[in-house]
């Protein structure tokens, strides 16, 4: 892509009304990984290799149906960058060797869980980004395994109640800052993006194609299963992450973080949280109101030492 | 040996159901197991769930091809073909339905020749279809005859207590209801015969012989062959657009649609495709002039029926 086609994305209407992702996947209705990914793939375009670790999106291509336009590569849950390394260095090798001309190379990219990039396949980004290996990440954080019932993951934010993490408390971790560890590497590109707000999302991908190296994004998908809400409210409740400072949206990239959208007025986090089964056990069957002071809090202290 | 298979939509509590009827049996003295099968488990697909109950130890393992009992939580399941409702049936076999349609009209649309049974259906929106699986449950143990009330109402406070005693006592009153309304058929499902190891017969499938990985690995020629699955039948709540009240936006429905199941096409119309939506209703809660409601399913078709018999009308 051109410099002079980045910037394309400025206002809602330029962004695409039909889609290229293919319909009749096996996603649950209303899964917000799915939002996201449609809309980024909207702008990858159809000259893209998808590398998917295991997880909820290995379900997207089940033999013979696929709704990607171009190849797929399954792999272990730990090593999607690794399979990723495989296939961008077989199509510098068909450049190399004149068998596919610069106009027929594609975009290689990784797309996983957060449990594979927060935990599994942390070691194996890691390698890749050391290495500088020129591929485009997606990870689809639903804070949880999702495919497996949604058992607590690196990514799962204190409190939340999973599979395996049920009592009065919740979740006793910390959700881990998987855009501050990938930073630390200094990849090309890092960002953080959610389907309920498609510009914002589209600018990033551009942004993001356009460049070489690791390109790294994050979407937080809001799931209506493992985070137990009506599957209608997913925009909304993407809405709210990023109304309530929960969901900073923000990119790294010449070695500076920038927050793309900041909620000048934020809202009262208890208004994301209420709306979701999993916080449920903070209002009833009485208020909790030390921890969802400390949840208010976090939040807090983060954005002002964003606003200074 | 009893042996109870339950079918359901993910989100309808099959899987609750089978252990409120494994934990129930339990109590009457008898060796259980319960599972789900594991699988697809997202809303509104397909459920699995299976109990075997005897006064032996329980030797047999996996799904159950012939069922003394089926518990369909969904009559849409029915025509489903992945679902299997009838799979493996035989004239020893009860049928219990949750369906508005009377046990007549089953068997003969089904031709099925063991006993039929129906739970009315209670709402038009299966999507409220909240505490069926506690019915179904409460049904299901009159017909086995083997579980009493004081069972069934400790097997339901056991399973459901981590959700508080609104739920449990909603959960009571429905399968207890459930429980009374089919005392006339009480005890009606019969022990299923003991299968032997030596009577297994392998499912009918193909066998391929092994060839080398670049022959035999399965490769997709085609792209975005995923159109071909029918999501549609996933839904039970349909979206229907009011093209009087659309104000042509930039593609808000579209933009937000998780499966990319609404274009818009040269005119700034948004068209839904009813083929792959999945009925999440993101579309209507987005929407800024609210043109875009969502209908019952059930009564979308029917209606749907109605018009196209009217236009029949109208030509003949």
């Amino acid at each position: 892509m051109t410099e002079a086609a980045v910037g394309f994305y400025r206002r809602m209407k330029d962004l695409p009304s039909t889609h290229l992702l293919g319909t009749g996947t096996a996603m649950c209705a209303g899964c917000g990984g799915l939002e996201a990914l449609h809309e980024i793939y909207d702008i990858i375009g159809d000259k893209s290799i998808f590398v998917n670790a295991a997880g909820c999106m290995t379900l997207l291509s089940v033999y013979p149906f696929t709704p990607f336009r171009g190849s797929w590569l399954y792999t272990a849950m730990a090593s999607a960058p690794a399979g990723a390394q495989g296939v961008r260095d077989a199509l510098d090798i068909l450049k190399a060797k004149k068998q596919i001309t610069d106009d027929e190379d594609m975009q290689v990219v990784v797309l996983t869980g957060d449990g594979s990039a927060y935990g599994m396949g942390l070691s194996a980004t890691s390698g890749a980004m050391e290495r500088d290996l020129d591929f485009l990440y997606i990870c689809y954080d639903n804070e949880g395994y999702g495919n497996t019932g949604q058992q607590y993951s690196g990514a799962t934010p204190h409190a939340a109640k999973t599979s395996t993490s049920k009592g009065a408390r919740g979740f006793a971790g910390f959700k881990k800052d998987l855009f501050s560890i990938w930073a630390a590497h200094q990849p090309a590109y890092v960002a953080t993006v959610i389907g309920a707000e498609p510009l914002d999302l589209a600018k990033k991908i551009e942004k993001a194609r356009s460049l070489k190296g690791p390109r790294m994004i994050i979407a937080l998908s809001p799931c209506p299963t493992g985070w137990d809400y009506d599957p209608k409210e997913t925009v909304n409740i993407g809405k709210l992450a990023v109304k309530t400072g929960v969901w900073p949206l923000k990119e790294y990239i010449n070695g500076k973080v920038v927050h793309t959208k900041i909620p000048r007025q934020r809202q009262p986090l208890e208004d994301y949280l209420k709306c979701q089964g999993r916080y449920k056990h903070l209002f009833e069957p009485q208020r909790n109101e030390v921890m969802l002071n400390q949840l208010q809090q976090k939040i807090d202290q983060y954005w002002d030492n964003i606003n200074g | 040996m009893y042996r109870i298979r339950l079918h359901g939509r993910g989100g309808q509590g099959m899987k609750t159901a089978s252990r409120i009827l494994g934990s129930a049996l339990f109590l009457e003295g008898y060796e259980v197991q319960d599972a789900p099968r594991y699988g697809a488990e997202r809303r509104g697909a397909p459920i699995f769930a299976y109990v075997r109950a005897d006064k032996q130890p329980i030797n047999e393992r996996g799904i159950i091809a012939s069922p003394d009992l089926i518990i369909v939580a969904d009559d849409s399941l029915v025509p489903v073909a992945a679902a299997g409702v009838l799979a493996g049936v035989d004239a020893d076999c009860v049928l219990l339905i949750n369906s508005d349609d009377d046990k007549e009209t089953w068997r003969q649309r089904l031709n099925f020749k063991g006993k039929i049974y129906t739970l009315p259906v209670e709402t038009e929106d299966r999507a409220e279809l909240r505490f069926i699986g506690a019915t179904c449950s409460g049904a299901a143990a009159c017909l086995l005859g083997i579980i009493s009330r004081e069972s069934l109402t400790q097997a339901i406070q056991t399973e459901l207590s981590a959700l508080g005693m609104a739920v449990i006592n909603t959960n009571l009153t429905k399968a207890l209801a459930a429980f009374d309304h089919m005392q006339t058929a009480a005890g009606c499902v019969s022990e299923g015969k003991a299968i032997l190891a030596t009577d297994y017969q392998s499912p009918d499938w193909v066998q391929l012989p092994f060839e080398e990985a670049r022959t035999s690995a399965p490769a997709i020629h085609a792209a975005a062959t995923s159109v071909n699955v029918n999501t549609g039948v996933w839904r039970t709540l349909r979206p229907v657009i009011d093209y009087q009240l659309c104000n042509k936006c930039w593609w808000i429905c579209s933009t937000f649609c998780p499966d990319g199941a609404i274009d818009v096409d040269d005119n700034n119309t948004p068209q839904i495709d009813y083929q792959h939506c999945k009925g999440c209703m993101i579309c209507v809660a987005q929407c800024p002039p609210h043109a875009i409601s969502s209908v019952a399913e059930e009564l979308a078709q029917a209606n749907e029926k109605k018009a196209a018999k009217r236009k029949q009308g109208v030509r003949s």
